[in-house]
């Protein structure tokens, strides 16, 4: 039976730059630079194992993620050796990226990722709340078509049944829960451009917008 | 000028392809407060590299550079890099002026503005750079509280085409110079300030007598009515007739970057490096590198080993690159990567052996470079035919090429990629066919071994480059070869190799005319790269970027002859456009090697006897134990 580490984390600025395999890259590098001992896959090019519950886009920050760590075989994991993993890691991670906590998981299961089932978002931008409420008045029941890139075509999705709730927060504050995951998943650039086309969100508001994802839900719905 | 920060707003980040190249933060990046506790305000140094992120962060000099300088409690340096068009267009647009990854700052506010010259092309991003950050473009325009702009790196040794641009350049290793440089200008500054009443010029005079420092502004050139130089000399009073170049005499106490920058995002070479020397001692004629950072000076293999160690636990790098000219000529290379692999394996961190010479390649080597992770092989035969490599001094013959080849598919190789030039002195079409031969005879050794001894299938891979006379070479007299024959030769192989199973890859003929045009090139070529750059040309080393017209009308204008510059064959007794410039190998070394290529004479490597090129003079390295 192989254990992981499973660590909660989260990524600001600058961080909330980096592409996915960029994130990747870097936390094998910190994790090796922090002395855990990652099991490596099998095969030509041996890689660090590590899995993201759910890779997020560029752009965006997350306060609480999920990364699983494979452990070594070899390794002697308990609760106490976690914590030092934990704090290693952290005194090792780039400005932006932090952990914050560690726990074991033994590698039974189904995947971190494929556990996935919702998200919840914070979006920040002047205009935000307005522009909600006039979509919730004007298009509550009908389609929330959005654009989306997928395998270089363009194609056209609903988006209105991923998103679970909605309220505002403030003038400027939106917080949405919505379906995500690997199978069904919402995007946020594409409930901004929802936003922006059917409650008359500013396009620059849009662009500048501050998208944090706050929370996973793995197993059951929120 | 400003030295708040700038603010990249989200929506700008957001609509730019990778935007990890431009907000900074990664592992061992140095941010320093302005005011050191002990020696008053800090001297800001801005390293720019005039290309792309990823290719600047793969340059060793800056790794270096960086370290030698935040070494320092009185300096503090960043680091900027040319922004791709789709971010530069923003930046135009929202009035962001180029700013440092480490602090966000303007590079306007910098005390020194210090840029590496890696490539003759990419001269018109420097001029984009010094654009974008409202620094003014040339020395004559700046005023007391503008940067002091440098340059470094081996474009330097002909630093003409861009003299008018730059305040001083450094010729040579810089480690142990800028330290020199910013004691001296620190002097200039009380409490580490500059005073509103800075004397640049007072400045540069002073800068002028350290050795290593060329302050292009202090020499007069004049021409012949003929366009060649007729007199180069210094206009002033303790200005040096000719700048010597500087050397880091020992290496095993050269500085060393003991926490190099892990970049976020991936770049061109994304891996740990160790330097195991400068300088190389073969003597290859066309090679600039070869001439430029003679003498070779090793560091041993213990250093090495040490340093690989401390940068692996310092970087969690997974690959360690063995950098030099030619790596297999390092005395200690079996020791080291044994050494090396025994150290690194256990932790998953792969070797990675570059520049490896043909005569040089053995079994051992191989296995340790196949001991974890397979790369490609590369090598570099240069020209086709024997004949041909005793011209450019390439000692080794087709029987070296044939024995690696041999190696390399028993090993489980299925090919190698091979590098040739095309256009070298005294070149026919015959040495062009020689590439074909070359390529059959592979082939034919690959089929000639039994089929459980080889791969499955042959992919060879044939890569030309067309050759440029560079300064400071044996070939600096010869001019370049004409467009339509370089064209003519790639088609030789273009319809030898179709249906074959070697890929054949080729550079452009037209950039490496416009880079023979910029490395031959005199102080008159200055306004014409500033008007290049006006009319919109940057990223000149990216094909797609690229526009020869452009150029050629701008030279045009100017009333200057692109063929003048790259080929022409120059006199002997010419006064070239760099002679003020002294890399240490003399100019009757060159020209006695000039003279033996074209009788097509080898001369032996540095180890096997002294051909009393100058270098010498330096001190130290393989000069001296031998």
């Amino acid at each position: 039976m192989t254990v992981s580490l499973r660590m909660a984390f989260s990524r600001r600025e600058p961080a909330i730059w980096l592409a996915h395999l960029d994130m990747m890259r870097t936390f094998e590098r910190s994790v090796r630079r922090a002395g855990i001992p990652v099991a490596y896959s099998a095969g030509y090019n041996p890689r660090p194992q590590l899995a993201f519950a759910l890779p997020v886009g560029v752009g965006i920050a997350t306060e609480a993620d999920w990364l699983d760590i494979r452990l070594d075989e070899t390794a002697e994991a308990n609760a106490a050796q976690a914590g030092v993993w934990c704090a290693a890691l952290n005194d090792h991670l780039p400005p932006g990226l932090a952990v914050h906590s560690a726990s074991l998981a033994e590698d039974d299961g189904p995947s971190l990722m494929s556990r996935v089932q919702a998200a919840a978002y914070r979006l920040q931008t002047p205009g935000l709340a307005e522009a909600a409420d006039r979509l919730n008045q004007t298009a509550a029941d009908l389609p929330w078509i959005a654009d989306k890139n997928s395998k270089g075509r363009q194609v056209k999705i609903d988006i209105r049944p991923l998103v679970l709730r909605w309220q505002s927060e403030a003038t400027d504050t939106l917080l949405v829960t919505a379906l995500a995951g690997s199978r069904r998943n919402l995007r946020p650039d594409l409930l901004l451009q929802v936003l922006c086309a059917l409650g008359g969100l500013d396009e620059l508001a849009a662009a500048d917008c501050q998208v944090t994802r706050t929370r996973l839900w793995l197993d059951t719905l929120p | 000028m400003s030295d708040q920060p700038i603010q990249i707003p989200r929506h700008l980040l957001r609509q730019v392809e990778k935007p990890a190249r431009y907000v900074g933060g990664e592992w061992n990046s140095v941010v320093k407060a302005p005011r050191s506790p002990d020696d008053g305000f800090r001297t800001r140094f801005a390293f720019c590299f005039p290309d792309v992120y990823e290719i600047g962060m793969s340059n060793v000099a800056l790794h270096i550079l960086y370290h030698v300088l935040n070494s320092r409690d009185d300096t503090a340096c960043e680091r900027a890099f040319a922004p791709w068009t789709d971010m530069e267009t923003g930046m135009r647009c929202l009035k962001i002026p180029l700013y440092t990854l480490e602090s966000k700052t303007p590079l306007a506010a910098f005390d020194l503005v210090g840029f590496t010259l890696q490539y003759e092309l990419a001269c018109t991003n420097v001029l984009n750079m010094l654009d974008l950050a409202n620094i003014p473009l040339t020395t004559a325009g700046r005023g007391p509280a503008d940067p002091l702009v440098i340059a470094g790196g081996p474009v330097v040794f002909n630093l003409e085409p861009m003299a008018d641009f730059f305040d001083l350049a450094i010729i040579g290793e810089a480690e142990e110079v800028l330290g020199e440089l910013i004691d001296l200008y620190r002097a200039s500054c009380p409490d580490g300030r500059r005073p509103p009443d800075w004397d640049r010029q007072a400045f540069l005079a002073r800068a002028a007598r350290i050795e290593g420092v060329y302050v292009p502004s202090l020499y007069a050139v004049d021409y012949h009515p003929d366009g060649t130089v007729r007199r180069i000399a210094p206009r002033a009073p303790g200005v040096p007739a000719a700048v010597t170049k500087r050397v880091v005499r020992d290496m095993d106490s050269a500085a060393w970057p003991d926490k190099p920058l892990v970049p976020n995002t991936e770049i061109v070479h994304d891996r740990m490096f160790l330097e195991l020397f400068r300088g190389c001692p073969r003597g290859c004629r066309f090679c600039q590198a070869g001439m430029i950072y003679r003498p070779m000076r090793e560091k041993k293999a213990a250093t090495l080993v040490g340093q690989a160690s401390q940068t692996e636990a310092a970087t969690g790098y997974d690959e360690v690159g063995l950098l030099s000219l030619s790596t297999s000529d390092y005395r200690e290379l079996g020791p080291l990567t044994d050494c090396l692999l025994n150290e690194l394996t256990p932790h998953h961190t792969n070797l990675s052996l570059p520049s490896m010479r043909l005569d040089s390649f053995t079994f051992d080597l191989m296995n340790k470079a196949s001991r974890t992770r397979k790369s490609g092989l590369t090598f570099a035969p240069e020209a086709g035919t024997q004949r041909l490599r005793d011209v450019i001094n390439k000692n080794i013959t087709e029987e070296d090429l044939f024995r690696a080849m041999e190696l390399a598919f028993q090993g489980g190789w299925n090919g190698a990629k091979l590098y040739f030039m095309l256009g070298l002195p005294t070149e026919t079409d015959a040495d062009v066919a020689g590439i074909a031969e070359l390529l059959d005879k592979i082939e034919a050794i690959y089929r000639a071994l039994p089929r459980d001894k080889r791969p499955r299938s042959l992919a060879m891979t044939v890569s030309t480059a067309v050759f440029i006379p560079k300064p400071h070479t044996p070939f600096q007299w010869c001019g370049q070869v004409d467009l339509e024959t370089v064209q003519r030769r790639q088609q030789i192989l273009r319809n030898h190799f179709r249906n074959r199973p070697v890929k054949y890859q080729w550079h452009d003929a037209k950039t490496s005319y416009l880079e023979a045009i910029l490395a031959l090139g005199d102080r008159r070529l200055g306004p014409v790269i500033q008007s290049a750059w006006q009319r919109g040309r940057t990223f000149d080393a990216w094909d797609d970027h690229f526009d020869l017209d452009v150029w050629l009308s701008c030279l045009q204008d100017a009333g200057l002859d692109p063929d003048f510059y790259a080929r022409r064959n120059r006199a002997a007794d010419e006064i070239l456009p760099w002679s003020h410039i002294d890399c240490g190998v003399s100019e009757t070394f060159l020209r006695d090697e000039y003279e033996r290529a074209l009788a097509g004479q080898t001369t032996p490597e540095c180890r096997l006897a002294c051909s009393a090129c100058g270098a010498a003079s330096f001190g130290g390295g393989i000069c001296f134990d031998r």
